[in-house]
């Protein structure tokens, strides 16, 4: 690899800081479909078996089967099993979907679930929650494989002297009467409990009742992805604990200090589907602008138009300055220490931010994310109130949760430190593996003689606990709980617990031994104040359906004046800085044993199954760190943590950031030891970011990052522009234009690419005739890069998960990938994401060279892929432009990500059968081929969906409810469609004129992504489109000017 | 050096090496074949259920237990609670119904044998083609004469592309779809071809190149 200094002009848009400084050997992966593909063992690859080898067992194995005919006999025998009593209604096979909720951090987000024949196993947004508008996150999109983990807590345990015993409930029920009743005697003194936060009705009135029967009983609440800061905030500003609510559709600036919006804010999803509100307006003329300062690269920085970034106390000057220009008196500050090399551009940056704020008085938001201090988060509401944006587009609603997680967990670490405990109950959560480590809890706790924790998986706290009791998935037990704006929303089971769990309220009710103990009978006995008493049954059968019931948001609050706090003056700050961010795959680490979430791409790192120090190239240069080596983080006053760095563009100068969730001691086999724990270094002072250093060990480690795989060659690309030069691109695959340039010329954004001829050398090979014809449009303009469809497809699919080793060998599976172009300054680069599936092209190349016609096309013109033809030649996914097409190299459902490959020789039929465990099995979509190895696969558009609306248009027209047979635009919905936050993907029937796919093609920004090669695909893109400040405007023209003469 | 006889060897050998080249390409494709390994299949069921007293000689309807084949993709084998809709009162206390019965009872289901089992990489909608006019008989022969249910027809692929090819030969009113009897020529005196094409227009079936088309069936 040449040096990255020395060549850092390269491409306009690049992938990985590798293709940025290009060279020969980069250019060399274009060439190598299949990574490390050496067949004949020829450069000595250490796959230990090399093809002749291979070829000489399989003839053997052939010549064997052949002998004894083992293939030819009927397939094993299967069994039709009815219902006893079937219940009304009941169709097998026919899937039913039930609304249900999701709480994270005490925030509900509304679900609707899919059952197959009593199983869950799809997870959609519920379109009645105000907040989730029918979208979901990965989270919850991978949180149905959580109840089929065979690795869950399956049973009771009982831990004492060293030894674990397998109890049943009447054990522990028999246990809990006794401790529990002497407990009540004494007042409750020694008891105390631990709690993730919740908002559920249901909980917080057992709580009550808690508190009633052991008065000196305390309880505890923790989460270690608090927004402790934002409360604290907003009590120093109005004095009263708020909870912020930002309209981001009515904001034409929106501006965030270091807040996730997009990301990791529990509102997420409603805010990014008001934010691209504001973005696909852009045919209309307008958009909104987002600016965003921050030291991580958040999906929220790589969404936005124009970015700074700043270490995380930087953020501080950056606000002062803001705060000053809006008159507030603030302490002054110097300079604003901006990146080393961007900082003319930052400053011009910030001007334009201030004076757009200025220009736009109550429309704009500007949010504080929940990682900087209190103080901070009391300026942003003075300077949303001098913009005049309050009541407008920040509203406030009282803050249901407990002021202050840090404060809580502390009290119980030095209560048990004292002796004062003598049983803790933790109901929910892990805090021995995410409590702050100044606080030493997993030694305070080692005093208290009983401690019983609820876990839904064998866990840290479990492992120190006396009693680890399973704790119900939330699509098993009853629950409810409150949305971000407090609408309440019902949990609804959708299968008996798998292995007896109990949810955090049936265990209190047990604890309180209540004369109600089941989880239906708890929530309605909450619920009845809340429903009429006229009607009453009719009321709860309407929730369930919906999912919430409307109308029961919290009032909004009127902050009529806010203070300003005492405010420090802003300092340099420590010279490297750690950041603490929460991971979007792990969230607080709780998804460790999701392979699903394991192995889904970083949108920005695209790491897998593994974090990462995250450092700017900037500081990398400095410490003389390259990607892979190890390095040694030392937080001043909390110890040290050895990981592997890695330079991501866009990090703030000055800043080493650090994903939580990641290295699980305690917990299954997927996510054990994947990672590193970086909560040993977080602090309760330094809770989000603090001083660091960092020092190279010298070792380094192989990380799984997928950003370089599957790479599309622009057709040749770099040859031709070694003869022609880069003007008229053609093969240009990302196209993006400003907004000013886009009002003057619609079509500015294809201006840079080549002119298409579409000139066809012998007649197209279909005629598609049919009255469905599918299609596909995807906006680059809204795609933030979540990944919800990544694992939507993933779930629907069936795709498996392949494991670390395999995808450092190119070879995850995944359908639906979301490539990430970086463009500009390496410190501070342009962000474009394209969702990146299978295309669908009418003249498909991968049809001309496969040999046995296992991918051909259907009427409606899908290019169909056909597993029980397929022999495995793999020539397709060489021939395909996209790269979108995926081999099965081995059994990977039944190897399980870190397994060894079963044998080659053991190939009995029913070898999935045999092999894949069976709670395993109760995941998979039945609708959907499980795919063997040896066979290519990639996106079907989705083809059950598609058969199931077809089928339903046409026994409803059979049955004379409706006149066509064809299917209505929006019948159809694709799972990654349905999935997305910001809609940005659309399907439908391309012959029907008025269908939005069919209106979105014939956007100006639509284009063929490689059109050149005239193989007409039936997805196209839409080119985005950057609202910048008009100020900033000379200054991108230069740098895409300068870009162009690289 | 070789003894006389050894000169029979070479013929031998090739009549062996014939005889073998005919052989093991017959037991392949015959001995392999879904006619040899599918057609006739009548494995024992838990219950002795009779096809032949029930559909045929009391001349029940077939969507009287399978209740969902007009609607879903599954045509439904039924509860056991359907059996004891009658089976409360009439023969009560047969001993060949305690298997039901003890279902009914414990609520655990009985575990019938499945006999016409498609690969599961093919989806067959029974609601698509009911609702098409392709009668229950054509798939799966004279139930209401079957005292032990078995496969009659191979459900191979070629055997369902034959139809698929061409629909009208096994077309007819929606309303018989569950006649048993039904004959073309007899019952409307049109020729089943004849028939077949106008069936096909009326009830828009599609075309060839529809219904071969891989993901009509593949998943």
């Amino acid at each position: 690899m040449p040096s990255l200094n020395e060549n850092l002009r390269g491409r306009d848009y690049w992938r990985s800081l590798e293709q940025l400084a290009s060279g020969p050997e980069y250019e060399a992966k274009f060439a190598q479909e299949f990574h490390g593909y050496d067949p004949d063992g020829l450069t000595g690859s250490d796959s230990g078996v090399s093809r002749r080898s291979f070829m000489k067992i399989m003839g053997a194995a052939m010549g064997l089967a052949g002998l004894t005919l083992t293939g030819c006999r009927r397939w094993p025998e299967q069994q039709i099993t009815p219902h006893a009593h079937q219940p009304e209604g009941f169709k097998p096979g026919v899937p039913v979907h039930y609304a249900t909720m999701l709480e994270l951090s005490g925030v509900a987000t509304g679900l609707l679930v899919k059952s197959y024949d009593g199983r869950p196993i799809k997870i959609e947004g519920n379109a009645l929650h105000p907040y989730s508008l029918g979208a979901t996150d990965p989270f919850s999109q991978a949180s149905v494989l959580d109840i089929y983990d065979p690795e869950r807590l399956r049973s009771l345990v009982e831990q004492a002297d060293g030894r674990k015993s397998q109890r049943s409930w009447e054990d522990f029920t028999t246990f809990a009467k006794t401790h529990f009743g002497t407990l009540k005697l004494a007042g409750g003194k020694g008891l105390a409990v631990v709690s993730e936060a919740t908002t559920s009705p249901t909980t917080l009135r057992l709580r009550q009742l808690f508190h009633a029967a052991f008065p000196q009983a305390t309880w505890h609440v923790w989460e270690p992805l608090n927004r402790d800061n934002e409360i604290a905030g907003s009590v120093l500003a109005t004095g009263n604990p708020l909870r912020t609510h930002l309209a981001l559709d009515k904001a034409a600036i929106i501006v965030s200090f270091d807040a996730d919006l997009l990301g990791s804010h529990p509102a997420r999803l409603k805010l990014a589907r008001d934010w691209a509100k504001g973005r696909l307006s852009a045919d209309e003329g307008k958009m909104n602008r987002l600016y965003v300062v921050e030291s991580n690269l958040s999906i929220t920085g790589s969404a936005s138009d124009h970015r700074i970034p700043a270490k995380p106390s930087a953020v501080r000057s950056y606000m002062y300055q803001l705060a000053a220009a809006l008159g507030l008196s603030v302490p002054a500050t110097g300079e604003v220490s901006g990146s080393s090399k961007g900082s003319e551009r930052d400053k011009k940056t910030f001007a334009a931010l201030v004076a757009d704020l200025k220009a736009n008085p109550g429309a704009s938001v500007v949010a504080v994310g929940s990682a900087q201090p209190a103080d901070l988060h009391a300026l942003g509401h003075a300077i949303n109130q001098a913009l005049g944006n309050l009541g407008k587009t920040i509203t406030f609603t009282a803050e249901p949760l407990p002021l202050s997680n840090s404060e809580s967990i502390k009290a119980l670490s030095e209560a048990a430190k004292a002796g004062q405990v003598q049983t803790l109950l933790v109901l929910g959560g892990n805090p021995v593996f995410d409590a702050p480590a100044d606080l030493g809890l997993q030694q305070s706790i080692k005093s208290v003689k009983q401690i019983i924790t609820l876990s839904h998986e064998i866990n840290e706290t479990c492992a120190a606990s006396t009693w680890s009791l399973p704790r119900a998935h939330y699509l098993e037990c009853w629950g409810d709980g409150r949305a971000w704006d407090g609408t309440l929303s019902v949990q609804q089971p959708l299968i008996l617990p798998l292995f007896e769990g109990k949810s955090p309220a049936e265990l209190l009710a047990l604890v309180l031994d209540l004369p109600v103990q089941t989880g239906l009978e708890l929530v309605r006995e909450t619920w009845t104040a809340a429903l009429p008493v006229m009607g009453q049954e009719a009321a709860w059968r309407t929730v369930l359906h919906d999912g919430v019931l409307k109308e029961t948001a919290w009032p909004e609050v009127t902050a009529t004046e806010v203070k300003l706090p005492a405010l420090p003056e802003a300092g340099k700050g420590a010279e490297l800085e750690a950041r603490f961010v929460s991971d979007l795959s792990m969230y607080d680490g709780r998804f460790a044993n999701n392979g699903w979430l394991q192995e889904m791409p970083d949108p920005m790192t695209k790491l897998t199954w593994d974090n990462a120090a995250l450092l700017s190239k900037a500081d990398a240069d400095r410490l003389g760190v390259k990607n892979g080596d190890m390095i040694k983080v030392d937080v001043a006053g909390a110890g040290s943590v050895e990981i592997v760095a890695l330079i991501q563009p866009g990090v703030a100068p000055g800043t080493v950031v650090l994903q939580l969730g990641y290295g699980r001691s305690v917990t299954g086999q997927v996510g054990a030891a994947i990672g590193v724990n970086a909560y040993p270094v977080r602090t309760s002072a330094g809770l989000w970011f603090t001083s660091a250093t960092v020092a190279k060990t010298g070792k380094t480690y192989t990380l799984a990052a997928t950003q370089e795989h599957h790479l599309i060659d622009a057709v040749g690309v770099y040859g031709r522009e070694k003869r022609v030069g880069k003007e008229k691109e053609s093969g240009i695959l990302i196209r993006e234009s400003t907004l000013a340039e886009y009002l003057e010329d619609r079509k500015a954004a294809h201006r840079s690419a080549h002119e298409v001829i579409p000139l066809q050398l012998f007649e197209p090979p279909h005629t598609f005739n049919d009255p469905h014809a599918w299609g596909m449009a995807i906006d680059m303009n809204s795609c933030i890069g979540c990944n919800a469809c990544v694992i939507a497809c993933q779930s629907e699919n069936n795709i498996p998960i392949v494991g670390k080793e395999s995808v450092v060998k190119h070879r995850e599976m995944h359908w639906l990938r979301i490539d990430r172009y970086y463009k500009g300054d390496v410190e501070n680069p342009d962000t474009v994401y394209t969702p990146m599936a299978c295309v669908h092209c009418e003249n498909a190349p991968c049809e001309q060279v496969c040999p046995v016609a296992a991918t051909v096309h259907d009427t409606e013109g899908i290019n169909t892929m056909v597993y029980n033809r397929c022999i495995g030649t793999r020539y397709c996914s060489n021939n395909c432009p996209y790269k979108v097409r995926r081999f099965n190299y081995f059994d990977y459902h039944a190897k399980g990500p870190h397994g060894l490959p079963l044998p080659w020789l053991n190939i009995p039929d029913q070898q999935q059968v045999q092999s894949i465990d069976p709670v395993k099995q109760m995941v998979f979509n039945p609708e959907v081929t499980v795919r063997m190895r040896g066979v290519m696969e990639k996106c079907t558009y989705c083809t059950q969906r598609i058969q199931a609306a077809k089928i339903s248009a046409k026994l409803a027209h059979t049955a004379g409810q409706r006149d066509s047979e064809l299917v209505k635009d929006g019948e159809i919905v694709t799972a990654c469609q349905s999935s997305c936050p910001t809609q940005a993907i659309t399907f439908g029937n391309l012959n029907d004129p008025q269908s939005r796919v069919s209106k979105l093609q014939r956007n100006n920004r639509a284009y063929e992504m490689l059109d050149e090669l005239n193989i007409k695909p039936r997805t196209h893109y839409l080119a985005k489109v950057r609202n910048l400040a008009a100020s900033t405007l000379d200054e991108h023209n230069r740098e895409a000017h300068v870009g162009h003469e690289g | 050096m070789f003894p006389r006889w050894a000169n029979y060897l070479l013929p031998l050998l090739l009549l062996a090496a014939a005889g073998g080249a005919t052989y093991v390409p017959l037991v392949v494709f015959l001995g392999g074949s879904p006619q040899t390994l599918a057609v006739g299949y009548k494995p024992t069921q838990p219950v002795p259920f009779s096809h032949a007293l029930h559909a045929g000689q009391l001349g029940m309807d077939c969507r009287y237990c399978h209740r969902t084949v007009e609607k879903a993709a599954f045509a439904a084998v039924p509860p056991s609670q359907t059996c004891m809709n009658c089976h409360t009162n009439i023969k009560s206390d047969s001993p060949r119904l305690t298997p039901i019965r003890e279902s009914y009872s414990s609520g655990n289901p009985v575990q019938w044998k499945k006999i016409h089992d498609l690969p599961d990489y093919a989806y067959f909608n029974h609601s698509a083609h009911i609702n098409k006019g392709v009668g229950c008989v054509t798939c799966h022969g004279r139930i209401d004469k079957m005292e032990v249910v078995e496969q009659v027809k191979p459900l191979s692929m070629a055997w369902c592309i034959e139809c698929h090819r061409n629909p009208e030969n096994n077309l007819r009113p929606r309303e018989e779809v569950t006649n048993m009897t039904w004959d073309a020529l007899i019952d409307t005196g049109k020729t089943q071809s004849e028939l077949g094409s106008e069936l096909k227009k009326q009830y828009n079936v599609h075309d060839m190149a529809y219904m071969t088309s891989c993901y009509t069936c593949h998943r």
